[in-house]
């Protein structure tokens, strides 16, 4: 009898995004995206561009340069990195129309977080919506199609789109 | 040397380049000098023309990319330096346009480019190279990147030109048009 694999949540996002024509990578850890980024580094195996970023606004500057060259890309980044993204979000790839998909851990969305998550973790919907960034929630029953709505409104709308993930992948 | 001097000698070096050029003044004086479908003009976002350029760079091996930074844009972004340095892409060249000042909002001093030749040599740069007259750029450049070229220039005497007429998706368009076209393969200069 075959044993049903098991396919780990970030082998899950990582198969549909490259089914999906995704396969340029950049970003700044997370605790909780931490199976997505050990992925990532065994590029050997996954057949992906990597490029470890040293903060989150450059992740998207490197990653609006693989979308210049026509690769899809996507930013992994905790919710804290929003903020130091939001300038080129809004002056670079919300006016020249660079879409990138951003995989974003949403630390402090239970409230009972570490403090510094508090404040970022319980607004993190309403600065996107402030700034007109879409925004879909990657949750343990639907990953597929929380990532086929986030690459088809990319697709769609030729804008960012955030992926956000609250729990540990 | 003066900027638009500085600018044009740097298009003269490097022709077939990909230009990735930094917000405020100096994509305003790179489209007011030369105007080429080659040129990517950031109008936004200071300090993340590098991390563009990088993004460019690894995946067109074969094509030249240049960044036009500024002092102050170079000096927002060391990390960006720090990535380049890691990556390594032999075909990027990074020009600094060092007036020693932020001179689109009104010449605030910037902390300076003391020593960043050699500085960006240690975050994996391949070569670094100042320049501080027309004689300094009648030298030969390293042909393989990354490298630094670190231009003193002097401050503006003369007023800025236009803002950039293209749209931001225009500027998007028209650019990977050509990069797609692939005419500017480069050879090593």
């Amino acid at each position: 009898m075959n044993q049903p694999i098991v396919r780990t949540m970030s082998e899950v996002i990582l198969s549909v995004l490259k089914e999906n024509g995704y396969r340029h990578f950049t970003g700044v850890p997370c605790s909780l995206l931490k199976g997505l980024f050990s992925l990532l580094e065994q590029d050997e195996n996954s057949q992906v561009r990597y490029i470890p970023a040293v903060r989150e606004d450059s992740a998207v500057g490197v990653a609006s340069g693989f979308v210049i060259s026509g690769h899809k890309s996507a930013v992994l980044m905790q919710n804290s990195g929003l903020g130091y993204s939001l300038n080129v979000l809004t002056s670079f790839n919300m006016i020249y129309d660079l879409p990138i998909l951003l995989i974003v851990s949403w630390r402090g969305a239970y409230g009972n977080d570490a403090v510094e998550h508090d404040i970022i973790g319980a607004r993190l919907t309403h600065l996107l919506d402030a700034v007109e960034i879409p925004h879909i929630e990657l949750t343990e029953n639907q990953p597929e199609q929380a990532l086929l709505e986030a690459v088809g409104l990319i697709e769609a709308t030729s804008r960012p789109v955030a992926l956000l993930i609250k729990d540990e992948i | 040397m003066r900027k638009d001097e500085a600018i044009r000698l740097v298009l003269e070096r490097f022709p077939f380049s990909y230009v990735i050029s930094t917000c405020g003044h100096i994509s305003r004086d790179l489209y007011n000098i030369k105007d080429r479908s080659e040129h990517f003009y950031m109008v936004g976002s200071m300090g993340i023309a590098a991390p563009v350029a990088l993004g460019l760079a690894v995946t067109n091996p074969e094509k030249q990319i240049l960044i036009l930074d500024g002092d102050g844009s170079f000096l927002m972004n060391l990390g960006a330096a720090a990535m380049i340095g890691e990556q390594k892409p032999s075909n990027l060249v990074h020009v600094v346009l060092d007036n020693g000042m932020h001179e689109s909002t009104g010449g605030q001093r910037t902390i300076g480019m003391d020593g960043m030749t050699t500085a960006v040599l240690s975050m994996g740069y391949k070569h670094g190279v100042k320049i501080e007259s027309h004689l300094d750029w009648q030298q030969a450049l390293p042909p393989e990147g990354p490298l630094l070229v670190h231009i003193k220039i002097d401050p503006r005497t003369e007023k800025i030109g236009k803002r950039v007429e293209w749209t931001p998706q225009e500027i998007l368009s028209r650019f990977s048009v050509a990069l797609k076209g692939g005419e500017h393969e480069y050879s090593s200069h």
